[in-house]
């Protein structure tokens, strides 16, 4: 028996719930020598925003116990050559295409998506309202019910793509915000994007990041999704898609059974490239196994009592 | 071609208190590894410490299917590495980045290695001996901080390049930064500048140095970059250093650029 593990989100159909999460895969061209890119769900990109964008000088990264922080600073060359010298090469993939979107105004949101509607390649968006690292980017939006539903609200407006709400957990309550995009029209909501944290070089007294915080990633943040996760998928009647610290097959199937359809594989492609891949195979065995026949039934199967 | 596989340990050597050496069975890669590029490892296959670990070639040898690392004790993961033991597995991603533009026949090459930059520039030397570069033409500038920190020495008195040595505390050689000496040797006009090809590794304030250095003589000068490199391959955009050209990737553009494009802190 082959286990059926496709997901379906709005009118997209994908072949797996495995997709490598925004900034930690390039535009998929990075990992095509080593990896069969049509094996997995999906890719999404790294945050496009409407005009290039340097970044926040180095150091960007450090490692921190079973994690790792980065302060990017949503570094893109911009949605015109995105369209231009990344599209063509995503657009020859038959895996799902998700653009994840970025901007520092709900102007700036609708005017990427302006840009990109209608062009071939393209599948999803994932709307970016949640990066820890811009000051007045993503995470102003990402922070307050009302902003996220107006910054929501208005990308749905301008587009025919299907949109994936994505959530921070830097936030009071993060079941607000979910309910607050779903009521928006999104058609799935995933979490979460990193954690803000600070790491400190006692040699030189200086932070170890030029931005001085970062991002938290990786499987020190895992207990922290999966609970977050659990909580939006009590709460809302979209696809939920679980991020944060998977790197294997029981660490997706965890998620899954707290409730998520879908699941993102962010650091673990730095730990192991074929991480992703791996965990496809993985669930497939997992199903065979158990016999399970669709991977939809293991959703949100977490038992309480 | 970007390997990635798991290579066999054949031998592990301490060249200091803190300093290994590491060979490892794996055909592919040395046959395909060039001097400039490095090897992406994990420590542990387990997720502390989590990321992979960059080290630039120290040597390959396609006759004997392996390569070798060189890397000093610095912290948990390095720590772990230096505890493995021959018939080990360890998972590789090789070979990673760009590599050193090799100079002409008739060229001279001079090489500036401080402390653990003599590991790339030691495969460098050798690579370019076995393609019969003459090495009278090629001149050595090792500094490290005391005479018991200086590696190799056999293997490279042996070769008949010219070798200058540098101690901070003055132990042997030149007494004093390898920047010191080689400024020295340039303000003396004795390094020949004209048709020849500089490289330099070692610790950032040496590199900031020899980029100075480089600008200021205007030399055709290649320097590889050490840095934390959380993916290897140029996708996460962790690893940046900053040029006249804008930040630049050390793992993917790099780990080799002109001294004179960069903008070390």
């Amino acid at each position: 028996m082959i286990p059926d593990l496709s997901v379906r989100i709005d009118k997209v159909k994908f072949s797996n719930p495995v997709l490598v999460a925004s900034g930690t895969f390039g535009y998929g061209e990075e990992y095509a020598s080593f990896l069969d890119l049509n094996k997995l769900g999906g890719i999404i990109t790294k945050s496009i925003t409407l005009n290039p964008r340097e970044g926040h000088p180095p150091p960007r990264t450090c490692e921190t116990p079973s994690g790792m922080l980065n302060a990017i600073g949503l570094a893109n060359p911009g949605v015109k050559r995105f369209i231009k010298e990344k599209l063509p090469f995503l657009r020859t993939l038959k895996t799902k295409i998700m653009v994840n979107v970025a901007g520092s105004s709900v102007e700036e949101y609708v005017g990427v998506v302006k840009k990109l509607e209608g062009k071939k390649g393209i599948d999803l968006l994932e709307i970016n309202i949640s990066c820890p690292n811009v000051k007045e980017g993503g995470i102003a939006f990402g922070s307050n019910p009302k902003s996220a539903y107006r910054c929501i609200k208005a990308v749905k407006e301008n587009t025919s793509y299907p949109v994936i709400a994505k959530l921070s957990p830097n936030v009071n309550n993060i079941m607000e915000i979910a309910l607050a995009i779903e009521e928006a029209g999104a058609d799935a909501v995933s979490l979460i994007n990193t954690l803000v944290g600070m790491a400190i070089d006692l040699d030189t007294k200086k932070p170890r990041l030029s931005n001085i915080t970062g991002g938290l990633s990786g499987p020190a943040i895992k207990p922290v999704a999966l609970a977050m996760v659990f909580k939006v998928a009590q709460k809302v009647k979209i696809p939920v898609i679980g991020i944060g610290g998977i790197m294997n097959t029981n660490d997706a199937l965890e998620f899954i059974l707290a409730g998520a359809s879908m699941i993102q594989i962010g650091t673990g492609n730095f730990v192991d490239p074929e991480c992703s891949i791996k965990i496809v195979q993985g669930l497939k065995r997992y199903c065979q196994d158990n016999k399970i026949k669709r991977i939809g039934e293991l959703v949100g199967k977490l038992k309480t009592k | 071609m970007i390997y990635k596989k798991e290579g066999l340990l054949l031998s592990i050597e301490s060249l200091s208190e803190k300093v290994f050496r590491l060979k490892i069975y794996s055909p592919d890669m040395a046959k395909k590894a060039l001097p400039g590029n490095f090897c992406h490892l994990r420590v542990t296959k387990g997720f502390s410490p989590l990321l992979r670990r960059a080290f630039s070639f120290h040597q390959a040898e396609k006759e004997r299917n392996s390569f070798e690392l060189l890397f000093k004790v610095v912290g948990p993961g390095t720590e772990l590495l230096s505890q493995k033991n021959p018939g080990d597995k360890i998972d590789l991603l090789a070979p990673l980045g760009n590599s050193f533009s090799f100079p002409k026949k008739e060229e001279n090459v001079v090489l500036l290695a401080g402390g653990m930059g003599i590991a790339p520039l030691f495969y460098l030397l050798n690579f370019l001996l076995k393609k019969k570069f003459s090495p009278e033409k090629i001149t050595l500038f090792y500094g490290v901080k005391k005479e018991e920190e200086l590696i190799l020495l056999e293997e490279l008195s042996s070769l008949r390049i010219k070798l200058h040595l540098a101690t901070e505390d003055g132990t042997i050689g030149y007494k004093g930064m390898i920047t010191g000496l080689f400024l020295k040797e340039l303000k003396e006009k004795r390094v020949k500048l004209k048709r020849t090809k500089f490289y330099a590794c070692g610790p950032n304030p040496m590199l900031k140095k020899i980029s100075q250095i480089s600008k200021k003589f205007n030399l055709h000068c290649q320097i590889s970059l050490e840095n934390h490199i959380p993916c290897g391959i140029g996708a996460c955009l962790g690893c940046v250093v900053k040029t006249i050209n804008g930040y630049k990737r050390v793992c993917k553009d790099g780990p080799v650029f002109d001294a004179r494009e960069v903008i070390l802190d």
